[in-house]
Parts: structure tokens; C-alpha cells; sequence
């Protein structure tokens, strides 16, 4: 094999023990001291309730459908279940209005899955005409402040809105046929 | 190269397809040389590409074109390194019955891929054994998950029958490896058969991190949450995924990624290098029973692994990548902890590889161990630290620069003894460089933005981008679409590397098996979006467990 | 749960396609920064000998009879730590074809074939720290609490 002499199991066991004397104990005695993590640890999000205008681009953007949309009894719910997050932070990167902030937090261990998830209800508007809800309350009140102009036809939803727009065309050109 | 000899290996290959099939459509684009041959000529196209212009099968894809075009498409993606072309031959198949000609007698590489597009979109290759590769046991024979029409959710009834293997009575005993191994870490099975202490024969079947990534990225998802997907093909090299696939999509799109970007890329995928090789040298000394430098190797990739956080926010590099550019920035108090680790690092390093190699049980069991001849490693076509362990200077870095490593030297070490030892000092050395080119990265990073800004990535571009990964060569080959990508094929290095085993495991004592199978520093769970070895006879298996994956 | 488990928890370590992060964090919790052998913490080679398994991976079809067995050899009392995203809620790939979607998914067909598991800890993460590993066998000896609660909250218009 090689013509240099092996070295001997003694000699080898003591540069290993010098190494480790001069290294000595690096443990960290976490759970009972700090863990060895950095500022920039990306860990669980955190939903400000108050900010929040329940608009739906976290859930678009969230690669692992652990946000997700649910519209029920006149509600919307944007549900966060940490147990599929992956730590991306891509919501937060689209908020538009900073509600999502992102934590350091990573002692997430439960024995109940349900611990897992966290839901934020908004109430929703309902359609002047049809009835049907459609946006959040906050959603509504965001638009016009943004855009002032759309105070008018707001409360419609984008059904009615179209079919309203349709027919006061219709009606411009002569037409007296209801648009359906 | 200058852009005369280019057009002089163009027009080469050019004129060898004409000769063959006078009408053959071709186009060139970025690097790539697309031609379009129908299915009669495939093979003699592929007999000239391969044995007459000296390149290598890179992969080979099936594509579902029928909502397009209205058939299906194979893809065989050759690579030529020395003019760092790519050249895709595709052939139309006909959209009721795709049936195609096999070229694996002519590029025995073939075989996995083949059989990948056969479960995954029911193409039949004639002339060849055809079998079961990446779908599971159980899996209705008629429904093909990566067709169109095909939802990706669909879940035909999970059935949890158990296989239960009964070795063949024959005088070769089997050893069973696998899938749950304890030292390693990836569900993989492995039947090796012996006589008395003698591998004769090893079996392999993966595949039980098919996990549907590539129809994932095709359906459910858009091209920034693609980057995401890639990163978790697999948990060590993902950077490098996540990487070849945001500059797959760069380069079909024509986006200008920033310089800064392109940096800090090269900077993480050095980061991941570094760990990477400190986790395989720990488990290959573990492996060889030297637990203390197990525990050595592992304590100095912690300071790694916490760069790696500081620098991204992830302990596993993920989630900075995206397509035009990254992420998070690297601020000069960054830069300056950087280099301190480093510097902490390349000195533990140092003195831990002095006192490893010394160790006289682990060079004795290294040397002469699971050898793979230069001859073999090039039929093969094995990359990464498997063929510099065998004397093939091949380096996706050098070779086609891709990310920043055109304004960085480097070496790349390269040991032709073609044993475990030579794959061992490969990857030591290959630690060393890695910090080299990190220092040399963050010293000269360029001011700027960190992302390009307004892209449209068009409809129907098609790119090859090529990486290296801790293990070898990554390949990716996308094909846009509307708003996500329309195919998007992955070929990880393990993927090349593991037939390389059957060669090196042959006639080697069981005992060294352990070892040799790691040494190819094999990765699962990024080659098993597909795979399998040829059954041969009927012989006694030995599972081994090595789901050593490190990545 | 705890009262079960008093003294050292072996631990059997069953990857059922995860991407191998999260593998190599569990091993990287048994190296010098961490050692979970302080705890009591240690890898066996069989899952007959486990207190816990350490489940990681989304759980695909290939790996799910292989992954039944292995929990039906666990001696009972038998725990199931479900590690990272994929193993708690099937995480990237939750509905693809090729997975069932994390033990959730897993633990209705063990209860289908009756077999029975003792308790399931969930570790949510993507990869898991080693600290995340460690932390959550401190709830399951009963020595830490838990942190996480559901939450319903209500944005008041």
C-alpha cells in the first residue's frame, strides 16, 4: 500500500485528543440555555390581526398551500397552518399592507395537530344587488381609500358590476333588452 | 472559445444530421442546438451524435404536447463539454399509441430514462426489456401521471400490501440493505448477492422518494414558487437545484440576472459544498468505525451550517433563490463574519484531515477499495467526485462557468487511483478550494441590485442548465409555459453515478461495501423523481441500507 | 404521555421520502453541539428496540407498506415523532400523486388496520433545527411545555 510508515493506533488516538482538549466542550445546553441560532433564522409567521384586510395574496404566493382561503357563512377565514409552513417568508413579501411579520420562533412541538393552526375571521360585504358575499370589510374600506373614485360601484361584486356596465351600455346604444 | 470555431462545430454537427435526414429542422439558441428528427432516424442521429462526435447523454424526457401540438415529444439532451454545447434531439410520437425506438443499446445511460417516460407518460420503447421504474408497486398500468390530462392530485387508492422479498434458493446468499438502514438516512433497497465473503452481484431498487415533483411544478404552482420545489428535491445539494432551475428559466427567458446576484449564488453553493463534503467525510469515517472523526468532522460543519443561516435564514440555504436574482443581500458586517468562520473552519479543517488521515485503519481500508477504472468511469459517464476519483478532470464550474466561477481560480483536484481513497481526498481537497473561491467571491462582490427587475418570461423557450453539485453534474431542462413551466426535467448526479457501484462492488469483500456504496456519496431523494439497476440472474440478496444521502 | 417514558427514549429513525434535510438535522442533534445523548436520545438499529420513531417525509406510496411494518414492530407503548413539514401536513407536496400527505394520513389507515400507536408529537419545520428535535423530546419526557396553542382571532372592521 504506501511505503511511508502507518502510523501507530497510539500516536493517532492522542493528536484526536489533542485536538479535542484544545477545542473543549462546545455543547450548548439548550433546552436549559440559549439554542445556536442567528438573527436571520427564519421561523414561524405571525398574523397581525388589526392590519390584516383578508386579501388573499399570502395565500396566492405561499408555495405549500399552508395559507389557505376559506370563505363560509358570510365570513372569510385565513387560515395559517404552521404544521405545512415552509419558512419562506414569500407572504410576507407580498403583504400589501405589512400585516405578516416574520419570528425567530421555532419550539413549535405539540402532541395535538389542531395546536397547529391559526385562523384569522374577517366578515365579509354583501352585494348590493345579489346578495352574495364577496370582499372583507377591510378589503372595501382599503379600495377606496386607495382609490376614491371606485366608491360608487363597490359594493357591487364583480357579477353584477359587469352586468350593471353591460347594460347601461346597452341602454347608451339604443338597446332595450336586459343584458344576461 | 472564439465564435469561429463555434460555427465550425455547428456546422459539423449540422451537416452529420443532414447527412443522415436532409430535412431536419434545427435552431440554436444560448448554447443549446435544438433539432427535430422523426422517430425512423432517432437512432442513427443518435449513433452519430454519440459515437462519432464524442458526446454524452445528458438525459432523455418525454413531454406531452398534445394540448399543443397534438402529439407526444421525446427529448434526448446530449452534452458536448469541450465546446460546452448542448445539443436536443426531439421526435414527435403519435398522440393515441407513442411508441419509440430505444437507443439504449447505443448509450447504455438510457435505460433509467426510458423507463422513466414510460411510467410517467406511458411511451412504449421498442427493442428493450421494458419494467416498473419510478411508479410505485401497485400502481394502475394505464394511468400516467405526467400526461396533461392527468390532475396532478389524483390519488388511486393507496394500497399498503406489503412486499415481502423470498430469496431464490441457490448457493449465493443474499444480503438484504435496506430500506431502513441505521446509520443512513434514505428508504433505499439494496439486495447484494455473495459467495461466501465476495459481492457478486448487487440489485438495487429506489425510487421510494418519488415524491411527484416534477408534475408539481407543471400544475399546482407558478415560476417563483417553482424555485421553492427545487430547493427540497433534496436537503443537502438543494441550493444547487434551486440555482439550475431559476438559471434554466433565465436563460429560456433571456433575463439578465445582476452580477451581485449571480455572486452571492456562487457564494451559498460554495457554502453548500463545504457542508455537503464535512457531512460525507464524518459518515465515511463513521462508516469505517473512526466515530471520533464522525464527531470531529460534524462539530467544524456546525460553524458552516450557522454561516449558512446567518447568510440566508435557513440552516439548509433554503428559500433565497428566486428566477432573476436572490433574495437576501450580503451587507459587509456579513461579509466580515463570513470570513472570520472561514478562517476558523479552514484551520480546524486542516488539522482535523492531518489527524484523520493518519488514522492507519482508515487509509488501509480506503486504499484499494471499491475501485472504478478510468475506462469504466468514462463509459459510464460519472461526474462529480466519482469521476475526479477516477482520473476524469471533468467540473461543470470550470468547464461551462455558470453563476459567478468565471472570476474566481480554482482547482480542481483530480486522483486517478479510482479507489475509495481517491474519492475521499477529492472531496478533502474539494473543501479547501470551496473556501478559496468564497474568499475570492466576497472580496471582489460587486456593488448593485440583488434582482432583475421586469421580466416576462414568454411562452413555449426551451433552455438545458447545467450546474455542479456536491456529487456531480445537475441537470435541468425546462420548457416554458403559460404562467408556470409547461416541462420541467431534473437529473440529479446520483442518478449517473449509482450504475458506477455494480462495478465498483464486483467481486470486492461485503465488508467494504458499506463504505463503497457511500463513496459515490449517493443522494435518493434527488435521483428518485426516477430509477433502477438491471435484474440479472437469479442469485441470494444482501440488503444494505445505504440511504446515505447526503445529498 | 410522559408517565410512560421515564428514562432514555430510543429512537428508530424512518425516512419515508423527506428530502434528507431534516435526516441530517436528526444526526446533526446527536454531534457535539447538540447531543441529544444528554438526554437520553439514542439511534437504534432496530425498530424493535424503539421507544419513538422519528418519522420524517411526506410518507409515498412506495415507502407505505414498508413504513406499517416498521411501526407494527415497535413495541408498544410506541410514539410517533412526525418531523418537518412533510411529516406534519405532507408540507410542498401535500396532494400530489406519489405521496398520502403526512401522518395525519397515516395514522387514519393504521387505525383502519388496528394498529395502534400511543401518542404523536408533532414537529413542524422546514428542515427541522436539531434544537426543534431536542425541544420536542423535552414534551414528550415531560420536562418542557409546549409553547403552541390554536388560535381563532377576529379582525374587527
Amino acid at each position: 500500500m504506501s511505503e511511508d510508515k502507518p502510523a501507530t493506533s497510539r500516536s493517532t488516538i492522542l493528536k484526536a485528543l489533542e485536538i479535542a482538549l484544545k477545542t473543549g466542550r462546545v455543547t450548548r445546553k439548550y433546552p436549559f440555555a440559549e439554542p445556536l441560532i442567528t438573527d436571520e433564522f427564519r421561523g414561524r409567521i405571525e398574523i397581525d390581526e388589526e392590519k390584516c384586510i383578508g386579501c388573499g395574496a399570502c395565500v396566492l404566493a405561499c408555495p405549500p398551500n399552508a395559507l389557505e382561503l376559506i370563505e363560509e357563512n358570510g365570513q372569510r377565514m385565513i387560515k395559517y397552518f404552521i404544521g405545512r409552513c415552509i419558512y419562506c417568508w414569500r407572504c410576507i413579501d407580498v403583504c400589501p399592507v405589512n400585516a405578516i411579520r416574520g419570528t425567530r420562533d421555532f419550539e413549535l412541538a405539540t402532541d395535538n395537530i389542531d395546536d397547529l393552526v391559526d385562523i384569522v375571521v374577517h366578515d365579509m360585504v354583501k352585494c348590493s344587488s345579489c346578495g352574495s358575499a364577496f370582499m372583507t370589510i377591510r378589503q372595501k374600506i382599503y379600495v377606496i381609500k386607495k382609490a376614491p373614485l371606485t366608491e360608487n360601484y363597490i359594493d357591487k361584486d364583480p357579477k353584477c358590476r359587469r352586468e350593471k356596465t353591460l347594460n347601461a351600455l346597452l341602454k347608451r346604444r339604443g338597446g332595450v333588452m336586459k343584458y344576461e | 472559445m472564439t465564435k469561429k470555431s463555434l460555427d465550425h462545430v455547428l456546422k459539423e454537427y449540422i451537416d452529420g444530421i443532414k447527412s443522415i435526414y436532409p430535412k431536419a429542422d434545427y435552431l440554436f439558441s444560448n448554447d443549446t442546438l435544438f433539432i427535430v428528427v422523426p422517430k425512423e432516424k432517432l437512432r442513427d442521429v443518435t449513433e452519430f451524435i454519440h459515437n462519432k462526435m464524442d458526446c454524452y447523454l445528458r438525459t432523455c424526457l418525454g413531454s406531452d404536447e398534445r394540448p399543443l401540438l397534438g402529439h407526444f415529444a421525446l427529448y434526448h439532451i446530449f452534452g458536448d463539454d469541450r465546446n460546452g454545447l448542448n445539443i436536443v434531439v426531439k421526435t414527435y410520437l403519435d398522440p393515441k399509441k407513442p411508441v419509440a425506438p430505444t437507443i439504449m443499446d447505443i448509450v447504455p445511460a438510457a435505460d433509467w430514462c426510458e423507463m422513466e417516460a414510460r411510467d410517467l407518460l406511458g411511451i412504449e420503447f421498442e427493442g428493450r426489456k421494458q419494467y416498473r421504474l419510478v411508479l410505485p408497486v401497485g400502481w394502475p398500468d394505464n394511468l400516467h401521471p405526467l400526461r396533461k390530462d392527468v390532475p396532478y392530485n389524483i390519488r388511486p387508492r393507496p394500497s399498503a400490501v406489503g412486499e415481502r422479498i423470498t430469496p431464490p434458493k441457490t448457493a449465493t446468499a443474499t444480503i438484504p440493505v435496506g430500506p431502513y438502514h441505521p446509520a443512513l438516512h434514505e428508504p433505499e433497497y439494496f439486495e447484494l448477492y455473495v459467495e461466501g465473503e465476495t459481492v457478486v452481484d448487487v440489485k438495487y431498487r429506489g425510487f421510494h422518494v418519488h415524491r411527484g415533483i416534477e408534475k408539481l411544478g407543471e400544475s399546482r404552482m407558478n415560476y417563483q414558487q417553482v424555485n421553492f420545489l427545487a430547493e427540497r428535491i433534496c436537503g443537502i445539494c438543494g441550493f444547487v437545484h434551486s440555482t439550475c432551475y431559476a438559471q434554466a428559466v433565465e436563460k429560456a427567458a433571456k433575463i439578465d440576472v445582476p452580477e451581485r446576484a449571480k455572486f452571492i449564488r456562487s457564494i451559498v453553493l460554495e457554502i453548500e459544498r463545504i457542508h455537503s463534503h464535512l457531512l460525507w467525510i464524518g459518515v465515511a469515517a463513521h462508516l469505517l468505525g473512526y466515530d471520533t472523526g464522525f464527531m470531529h468532522a460534524w462539530r467544524i460543519r456546525e460553524h458552516i451550517m450557522v454561516l449558512a443561516e446567518f447568510l440566508t435564514g435557513s440552516r439548509k440555504t433554503y428559500g433565497i433563490n428566486l428566477v432573476g436574482g436572490v433574495r437576501r443581500d450580503i451587507n459587509e458586517d456579513k461579509k466580515k463574519q463570513a470570513i472570520e468562520v472561514l478562517d476558523k473552519v479552514e484551520k480546524d479543517y486542516m488539522e482535523y484531515l492531518k489527524a484523520l488521515l493518519a488514522v492507519p485503519e482508515v487509509k488501509k481500508r480506503a486504499t484499494e477499495t471499491g475501485i472504478l477504472p478510468k475506462e469504466d468511469a468514462r463509459k459510464l459517464s460519472v461526474v462529480g467526485p466519482t469521476a475526479r476519483g477516477s482520473g476524469l478532470d471533468r467540473d461543470v464550474r470550470r468547464d461551462v462557468p455558470y453563476a459567478a466561477y468565471n472570476y474566481v481560480d480554482f482547482n480542481v483536484p483530480v486522483y486517478d487511483s479510482g479507489d475509495n481513497l481517491a474519492r475521499l481526498l477529492v472531496r478533502a481537497d474539494e473543501v479547501i478550494e470551496s473556501i478559496k473561491i468564497i474568499r475570492q467571491l466576497l472580496d471582489q462582490l460587486p456593488k448593485g441590485p440583488i434582482m432583475a427587475e421586469d421580466f416576462e418570461i414568454p411562452e413555449n423557450r426551451a433552455a438545458v442548465s447545467l450546474a455542479e453539485a456536491p456529487r456531480g453534474e445537475d441537470i435541468h431542462y425546462i420548457i416554458t409555459g403559460d404562467g408556470r413551466p409547461y416541462r420541467w426535467k431534473v437529473r440529479a448526479p446520483t442518478y449517473q453515478n449509482i450504475p458506477a457501484l455494480k462495478v465498483m462492488l464486483k467481486g470486492a469483500p461485503l465488508a467494504d461495501a458499506p463504505l463503497t456504496i457511500a463513496s459515490i456519496d449517493p443522494c435518493f431523494s434527488c435521483t428518485d423523481r426516477i430509477y433502477v439497476i438491471n435484474e440479472t440472474s437469479a442469485r441470494k440478496i444482501v440488503r444494505i441500507g445505504i440511504g446515505l444521502c447526503p445529498g | 404521555m410522559s408517565e410512560y417514558i421515564k428514562k432514555s427514549i430510543w429512537v428508530f429513525h424512518l425516512n419515508t421520502g423527506s428530502c434528507n434535510a431534516c435526516d441530517i438535522e436528526i444526526l446533526d442533534a446527536l454531534t457535539p453541539y447538540f447531543d441529544a445523548e444528554r438526554l437520553g436520545v439514542k439511534l437504534v438499529v432496530s425498530p424493535r428496540h424503539a421507544d419513538a420513531l422519528l418519522l420524517t417525509g411526506p410518507i409515498t406510496y412506495e415507502s407505505l407498506p414498508k413504513v406499517i411494518r416498521a411501526i407494527e414492530a415497535v413495541p408498544r407503548p410506541r410514539f410517533i415523532l412526525a418531523l418537518g413539514s412533510c411529516a406534519v401536513g405532507g408540507g410542498i407536496w401535500h396532494d400530489t400523486y406519489s405521496t398520502i400527505g403526512g401522518v395525519p394520513e397515516l395514522l387514519k389507515i393504521l387505525k383502519n388496520r388496528g394498529i395502534e400507536v400511543d401518542g404523536v408529537y408533532y414537529v413542524p419545520g422546514c428542515p427541522i433545527r436539531p434544537e426543534a428535535l431536542i425541544y420536542a423530546v423535552g414534551i414528550l419526557k415531560g420536562i418542557l411545555q409546549k409553547k403552541v396553542k390554536m388560535r381563532v382571532r377576529k379582525a374587527i372592521a
